[in-house]
């Protein structure tokens, strides 16, 4: 568990601003923290990390301050349990994926720990590669490989997939599930994209100008509506297909694409990638059981 | 959520609740009033409580019409109201109609539309189920 309650004054553009943040995260929790550039969200990260200093506050992780500015505690970041991965890959351009992955670990455990890294991340075949020939995506996964060596309690990422087109984003979105499920590191994401936070976290910070303006499921905070459906699922527009007076919306729900008929008035507000939130009266599903 | 589905703003003049169901009678004018059910309760729901404003919500394909409907029928959302448009294209057909100045649209087969042969001007009946309502409050 970590209890972050942390306040530091920015000097910002626009003048000073104080970035305020308490908040408790659970063990293996995956959280995202949302809001526009300059909300305080890179501050935030680096200050768990030992980047930047807080003006006051303490960071306690599992029992064991990290930072208590009423005790002088401030462990440096090589003794915090971190693992970090940026927008910009910072990768050794003169080593090797397998040994940028490898770096910080011990040498006894390195050949064991890169071999499993290499093939949880599906980065196998470019172990012996040098960073300057591969794709971004692949940059990012080798990122997030080394992140993870140390078998971090903590994983910040942030902005990690923002440089990449959508498809590799989703990509690595999967990825990143799929190893947060093994490694089950608590994950703090830094976001900007509505349909990564609906797709990765179970929790989200709305920041704004330093302050936590919302917090809860994405759903909760997102959702403006106060409708009554008991069945209705967030999703993101896939396709749209007209058929004669109506439209056939493809939506992507999890990992399910359903369809939904939609009348020429309710398309003028969809457009392929908006998340929508679609409900149906509880009244219509049919319910049947799966053959086992 | 706009105004992009069929859209009524109303008043709630009644609620009807047996364990997690409730019957809601909305109030759009004084000769204008729907019905809706809804798994929801006063109890555990802010905005459901009587005399709060809430609006109505329901698709257009769940919108049936009537022409001089005659004899029993359970649904008790049936009103009259005046076409104002009809868009029919392949296989099915959007009509849009008018009542007490709100509109509401349905989408039926083509062809339903051309059996009734629907056209701009008539007086029609429409009908909703009221387990097809959904309600929406602030």
């Amino acid at each position: 568990m970590i209890q972050v309650h942390v306040s530091k004054r920015l000097h910002t553009a626009e003048g000073p601003m104080d970035l305020v943040f308490s908040g408790t995260i659970e063990q293996g929790e995956f959280i995202t923290l949302f809001g526009p550039s300059g909300a305080g969200k890179t501050t935030l990260l680096r200050m768990i990390a030992g980047l930047t200093t807080p003006d006051s506050g303490t960071i306690i992780v599992d029992g064991q301050p990290w930072f208590d500015s009423g005790r002088r505690i401030n462990l440096s970041p090589r003794r915090r349990s971190i693992g970090m991965v940026f927008q910009d890959y910072a990768l050794f351009p003169n080593l090797t994926v397998a040994e940028n992955i490898g770096l910080a670990l011990p040498r006894e455990k390195r050949g064991v720990i890169v071999g499993e890294l290499l093939e949880v991340a599906g980065l196998q075949e470019l172990a012996g590669r040098k960073p300057d020939k591969l794709s971004g995506g692949q940059r990012q996964r080798v990122a997030l490989a080394r992140a993870l060596a140390l078998k971090p309690t903590i994983l910040l990422l942030d902005e990690p997939l923002s440089a990449l087109d959508l498809q590799m984003r989703l990509k690595l979105q999967d990825e990143l599930l799929r190893l947060h499920q093994r490694y089950q590191p608590t994950t703090l994401l830094v976001s900007h994209d509505l349909s990564e936070v609906f797709r990765l976290s179970r929790r989200v910070f709305v920041l704004d100008r330093g302050e936590v303006t919302r917090s809860g499921s994405p759903t909760e905070v997102f959702s403006q509506s106060k409708i009554s459906n008991k069945f209705r699922f967030n999703g993101e527009v896939v396709h749209i297909k007209p058929s004669g007076v109506v439209y056939i919306v493809h939506v992507l729900v999890g990992q399910d694409i359903v369809q939904v008929i939609a009348s020429e008035r309710e398309i003028a507000t969809l457009k392929v990638g908006k998340r929508v939130l679609i409900a149906s009266k509880a009244f219509n599903p049919l319910i049947m059981p799966l053959d086992e | 959520m706009g105004s992009d589905m069929n859209s009524i703003p109303g008043t709630i003049a009644a609620i009807d609740t047996d364990g997690n169901l409730s019957l809601v009678d909305i109030e759009v004018t004084s000769d204008f009033r729907m019905s809706a059910l809804i798994v929801e309760t006063p109890e555990h729901c802010p905005w459901l409580k009587t005399g709060h404003k809430i609006k109505i919500l329901f698709k257009e394909t769940e919108v049936s019409i009537a022409r001089n409907l005659s004899g029993q029928i359970s649904l008790r959302n049936r009103f009259a109201a005046t076409i104002t448009d009809i868009r029919s294209e392949g296989m099915l057909a959007e009509i849009t109609l008018e009542r007490a100045g709100h509109q509401v649209v349905s989408i039926i087969t083509s062809r339903s539309a051309q059996r009734m042969e629907l056209k701009t001007g008539d007086q029609v009946e429409w009908l909703v189920k009221a387990n097809e309502v959904s309600l929406t409050g602030n």
